[in-house]
């Protein structure tokens, strides 16, 4: 007996292979369930799932950068991020005012400045702190003097309010006069300024200064309570991750592993569900006739005729939207597809003399329905399955993206409203957007060519031979 | 022999036709009458044949005989009781007592399924057998009874593995699970190659001998019917016109429509080619919504007489021997027939000259 | 006889290359067929019979090729024309076909007219005039009248729509006509009438029948010669009175075929059958192909391949049992 079955799914094999389109569905199929099997390995940041919102945990990275690969396509590098933690520290200790000065060297060769860069201390008590920006050309801008309690404390350059002043100052040293004085100190580009070379031309099209920056800190402790516990120094580069950031500095690359598992999820259960709905339906409105069957036609047709996205819309608004409440709405909206096959199928099927020969030995329509008629739709039912899943996973997206999505959850779908609401559209930060997009697109191509390559094996309308 | 075991009175199923939208207005009814009053009476342990045309009735009597379909009109009665309208546990017995087998050996077995499952399936339906061994015990034991063996080569496969034959042995197997008494067989060697159709007419015929099994063979072709059968019906639009031991109503049948079914007949004999056959009928068959009142067959008929239309339908008369026939002019065809027969001296066909 | 030969088949090949193999469902088939004769073709389903039947017209079913062999029609090979040729010179115009079921085959949204205009207008420049008195010269031939024109399909009984195939098959005035399975949907009685219809036809238009059917009695009331098949082979060839006369014909296949068919006016206690299946024809078996199923099998009936000799004049028979050596 197994020896039949297997030879079944041999033959059926056999014949799947001739299909090319197919072959290309199930490749994509098992990329993406290697990918979601391997999440745990290949998510860089470990908890992207349950922090996806939380500002505070992707504040490490650059806001808007580029995948790391656009370095191979360019001749001017993006500098990628680096951490320098515990950099050397030098004490003077002056009474009871200890001053700590670590000064950290940063060799800088890119085409493009770093997007920002900071330190990070960790304090116990008092402390007052300079920070200094010293260029390989020997000009040192002083880019903030302050005084910390407690705990730890982020000196962000790009959060320093006196920046833009300073690096004008810097700027007009060379510039010419009349250009600096047409620039408004607001909006000279920074980090081009901090990073480019001292010459003409500094605020207009900054070339790249290439050298051994260093930053100066000073931490000086006011009392024996004192302490600097750690320090660490972040240059944030212009590129990050395989599929860069967006613009709250989370990693895409995460979003689209994340968003993997919940695309495959939707999608298979809502089709999974609706299509078990649909057939059943389907074969006991053939089965049965007369006015059952009308019946279930009408109730079928109304269903049918019901648009689901206005349903959708207003579901999500009225109950917390949820990503079960969705599935389930699709599942009482999807059935309807296998229906009308289902249907004329069972009617061909009722005519097999098996059909009449199982209720001569006295079956029930339940025994004829589960054993002798569904299973006969089986493959169809696959194919079936195969062919609603994209639209299930669309639908998902669509609601994620008029912004009524499960806020619990990572979507492709909401990574993609994420980035319209932030105008990445408008800003070509093309990163935000394609992958997403792709990534929704090929979910949807691994299944519908699935689908079609069964659909020509089993459909014997549409086989050649 | 003599006592019955399934007794037809005027057995009717007439099936309702879609209706017009004028005549529903109307009120008007439309009927197949498939099956038009059939009575016939069917002994323990006997071949009983219904032939005739498509569209004769004949599967739908079967079909009733089963319980397959619900009866118009009549009685039906199994071993002396009432059957014609039961539910519930005694139609399950009834289904119990009475099988069926199908024309088509390749559709009445579901393709998924092997003969295991198929063999199974009425026990499971029934819950007969304590367990699955005994079960097991007693599906060998039948396909052993229908020459499939060994069983477990069998057992195994699945129908489209099996030659028309195999399948046709399975399927009566199938019937055979339940113990049945009657068993109402339907075509079931027209689809089979002839090389192998007397090898299931006489599996047939063996369990029946050794079984005491009571069959109904539903059949088209007079000649299986003449070898297979003891006692034959033959049905023209939903009644019978004549009925008989087999022999009888084949060698010298009284009814016209009869006549004309046995002139039609071809015959594996020299000789034949460049006569003209003799088929004594004319027109085409009426449809069953409309029957034509009087005889059912006089406008076909080339003895007809105005009365065969003006007055009612005649009614199946003895004339001896249990033979029956349903003609008003019975009599003067009989006269006609003596004459022709003396002439008709058959052909000696030597069968093989490797035998004997 | 002396007649004339309209169609010699010489070592005719046709093989389906499936996945499980190549079938061999024709195998080296050689016969005749003259002038107004009918050459009835019986075997068991899967004998190869349909087969030949298309291979006729040089219409395989694919995966079917004809892989060898020559059909003769006046002496020309059918299989060198190209197929535009044969389309024009040969298929409906020497050689027509009844196919299996064509009945149903009418297509239901169109006239009866209608469908045998297309058929005739593919073949014959003609005007409307001439066109229609060939049609219902036709249909008054097989025994329908002239209002069957205005019919659709299914105002038609299946007896009055064989009898439409049937003129739609000989209008062109062909020499040959292939009938497969021409009685086998039909009643017994409406069987008769077409049986009847065939035998006039051939005396009446002068036309030589193949009449391919897997029932022996069919053919004893049709056919002048009858060609036995088994597995793709032919197994005896001979007259109506050579396979169906008192001396019974030669083939062991034969013998038990005959003795298989139950007769309507005799009565037999035992019908007799063959035992076993028609063999694999991807893998069929060495020697004679029906030795495993012989009841009178010899010792070199599974080593020798047997080819047909002519045991009589016009008995040819393919088997060990029946020759000398």
């Amino acid at each position: 007996m197994k020896g039949a079955r297997f030879s079944g799914l041999r033959r059926f094999w056999d014949e799947y292979r001739q299909v090319k389109s197919g072959l290309i569905g199930i490749g994509l199929l098992v990329v993406f369930i290697l990918i979601v099997l391997l999440e745990p390995v290949a998510l860089p940041y470990r908890q992207a799932n349950e922090r996806w919102r939380d500002i505070n945990y992707w504040q490490d990275s650059p806001r808007l950068a580029l995948p790391v690969w656009v370095n191979w396509f360019t001749s001017k590098d993006y500098p990628r991020s680096t951490v320098i933690s515990e950099p050397k520290r030098e004490e003077v200790a002056t009474g009871t005012l200890r001053v700590i000065t670590m000064e950290v060297p940063y060799e800088f060769t890119s085409g493009h400045p770093p997007s920002d860069l900071y330190y990070k201390l960790y304090l116990t008590g008092r402390a007052s702190i300079a920070f200094e920006f010293i260029r390989p050309d020997g000009e040192k801008v002083e880019l903030r003097r302050s005084t910390a309690v407690d705990g730890a404390q982020i000196l962000r350059l790009s959060a320093i309010e006196t920046l833009q002043e300073r690096a004008y100052a810097l700027g007009a040293k060379y510039e010419d006069p009349n250009v600096a004085k047409s620039r408004n100190p607001r909006m000279i580009d920074t980090m081009g300024v901090l990073f480019g070379q001292a010459a003409r031309g500094i605020f207009i099209k900054p070339a790249i200064l290439d050298g051994t920056y260093r930053m100066r800190i000073q931490v000086a402790l006011v009392n024996e309570q004192s302490q600097l516990n750690k320090a660490e120094f972040v240059v944030l580069g212009g590129v990050s991750g395989i599929l860069g950031t967006d613009g709250d500095r989370r990693d895409l690359w995460c979003g689209f592993i994340a968003g993997t598992k919940w695309a495959l999820l939707i999608g298979l259960l809502t089709s999974l569900i609706s299509v078990v709905v649909g057939v059943v339906y389907g074969v006991a409105a053939g089965y049965f006739g007369g006015w059952i069957d009308a019946l279930m036609n009408r109730i079928f047709e109304v269903v049918l005729s019901i648009p689901l996205l206005p349903i959708l819309i207003v579901m999500s608004a009225v109950f917390n939207p949820s990503i079960w409440i969705i599935i389930a709405m699709m599942c009482l909206f999807f059935w309807v597809g296998p229906v009308k096959t289902v249907r004329s199928m069972a009617l061909q099927i009722k005519e097999h003399s098996y059909i009449e020969a199982a209720k001569a030995l006295g079956a029930s329509h339940r025994r004829i329905l589960f054993r002798h008629m569904i299973p006969q739709l089986i493959p169809y039912s696959f194919a079936s399955m195969a062919l609603s899943v994209p639209g299930a996973i669309l639908y998902e997206a669509s609601i994620s993206l008029i912004g009524l999505g499960d806020p619990t959850i990572v979507s492709w779908g909401q990574v993609l409203r994420d980035a319209f609401s932030s105008g990445a559209v408008l800003q070509g930060i093309w990163w935000w957007i394609i992958p997403p997009g792709v990534a929704i697109a090929l979910m949807g191509m691994t299944f519908a060519f699935i689908g079609f390559a069964m659909d020509t094996i089993l459909n014997p309308k549409l086989k050649t031979r | 022999m003599t006592e019955p075991i399934l007794v037809a009175e005027n057995l009717t199923k007439w099936f309702p036709v879609k209706r017009t939208l004028t005549q529903i207005t109307r009120g008007e009814r439309t009927w197949v009458r498939a099956v038009d009053g059939v009575s016939f009476s069917i002994n323990k342990g006997e071949i009983f044949g219904l032939v005739g045309e498509s569209g004769c009735g004949k599967t739908t009597t079967g079909k009733l005989i089963m319980k397959l379909l619900d009866i118009t009109d009549g009685r039906l009665h199994m071993h002396g009781d009432d059957v014609t309208h039961i539910q519930g546990a005694r139609l399950a017995k009834h289904r119990r007592e009475v099988q069926m087998i199908f024309q088509d050996p390749y559709s009445s077995m579901n393709p998924r399924f092997t003969v295991r499952d198929v063999l199974m399936e009425p026990l499971e339906i029934h819950k007969v057998g304590q367990n699955l061994q005994e079960r097991e015990v007693w599906v060998r034991e039948i396909l052993n009874e229908v020459k499939l063996s060994p069983p477990d080569e069998f057992l195994v496969r699945h129908p489209h593995m099996l030659s028309g034959g195999q399948r046709q042995r399975a399927a009566t197997a199938r019937t055979l699970m339940l113990n049945p008494s009657v068993i109402v067989a339907d075509e079931p060697v027209s689809m089979i190659d002839l090389s192998t159709r007397a090898e299931i007419l006489s599996m047939m015929r063996q369990l029946q001998r050794e079984l005491g099994l009571t069959y109904v063979y539903i059949t088209h072709d007079l000649s299986t019917a003449r070898y297979f059968v003891d006692r034959l019906a033959v049905m023209y639009l939903g009644k019978i016109v004549e009925m008989g031991p087999a022999g009888v109503v084949i060698d010298r049948c009284l009814h016209p429509y009869t006549q004309a079914l046995i002139g039609a007949v071809c015959e594996p004999k020299s000789g034949r080619v460049n006569q003209i056959k003799d088929v004594p009928i004319k027109g085409e068959i009426p449809a069953a919504t409309n029957i034509p009142p009087g005889c059912r067959f006089h406008p076909r008929c080339l003895f007809s007489v105005p009365e065969c239309w003006e007055e009612v339908e005649p009614t199946l008369v003895d004339v001896g021997g249990g033979h029956m026939v349903a003609c008003r002019r019975h009599e003067d065809i009989e006269k006609r027939g003596a004459a022709a027969r003396t002439s008709d001296a058959s052909l000696g066909v030597r069968r093989s000259s490797f035998e004997a | 006889m002396a007649k004339e030969r309209v169609l010699e088949v010489r070592d005719l090949e046709l093989h389906y290359f499936t996945r499980k193999g190549v079938v061999r469902a024709v195998d080296k088939i050689s016969f005749d067929l003259r002038q107004s004769e009918t050459l009835g073709v019986v075997g068991e389903s899967g004998c190869g019979k349909t087969t030949m039947g298309t291979a006729l017209l040089n219409m395989p079913t694919p995966p079917g090729r004809i892989v060898g062999g020559q059909i003769l029609l006046d002496g020309h090979d059918v299989l060198k024309l190209s197929e535009t040729e044969i389309r024009r010179r040969v298929r409906w115009e020497t050689i027509s076909m009844v196919f299996q079921g064509a009945m149903n085959c009418l297509t239901p949204v169109y006239t009866i007219k209608k469908q045998m205009k297309e058929t005739l207008r593919q073949h014959r420049e003609m005007s409307r005039q001439e066109m229609d008195a060939r049609m219902k010269k036709y249909l008054n031939l097989v025994g329908l009248s002239d209002d069957v024109l205005r019919r659709y399909p299914h105002e038609l009984s299946g007896g009055m729509k064989q009898r439409v195939v049937i003129a739609m098959a000989l209008f062109l005035e062909p020499k040959v006509v292939i009938c497969d399975e021409p009685t086998t949907a039909l009643d017994v009685v409406v069987q008769a009438q077409v049986i009847n219809l065939l035998k006039d036809l051939k005396d009446e238009l002068q036309v030589s029948f193949i009449f391919i059917t897997h029932d022996l009695s069919i053919e004893a009331e049709v056919s002048d010669r009858i060609m036995i098949m088994y597995a793709g082979r032919i197994a005896e060839i001979g007259t109506n009175e050579q396979i169906y006369g008192p001396q019974g014909p030669a083939h062991p296949y034969t013998q038990r075929l005959l003795a298989a068919t139950p007769r309507l006016h005799e009565e037999v206690a035992e019908l007799a059958f063959i035992p076993g299946t028609p063999p694999d024809l991807v893998a069929p078996p060495t020697g004679c192909r029906f030795h495993p199923r012989c009841h009178v099998v010899m010792e070199r009936c599974s080593r020798d391949d047997v080819g047909l000799r002519e045991i009589e004049p016009d008995h040819l028979v393919a088997c060990w049992r029946c020759f000398n050596d």
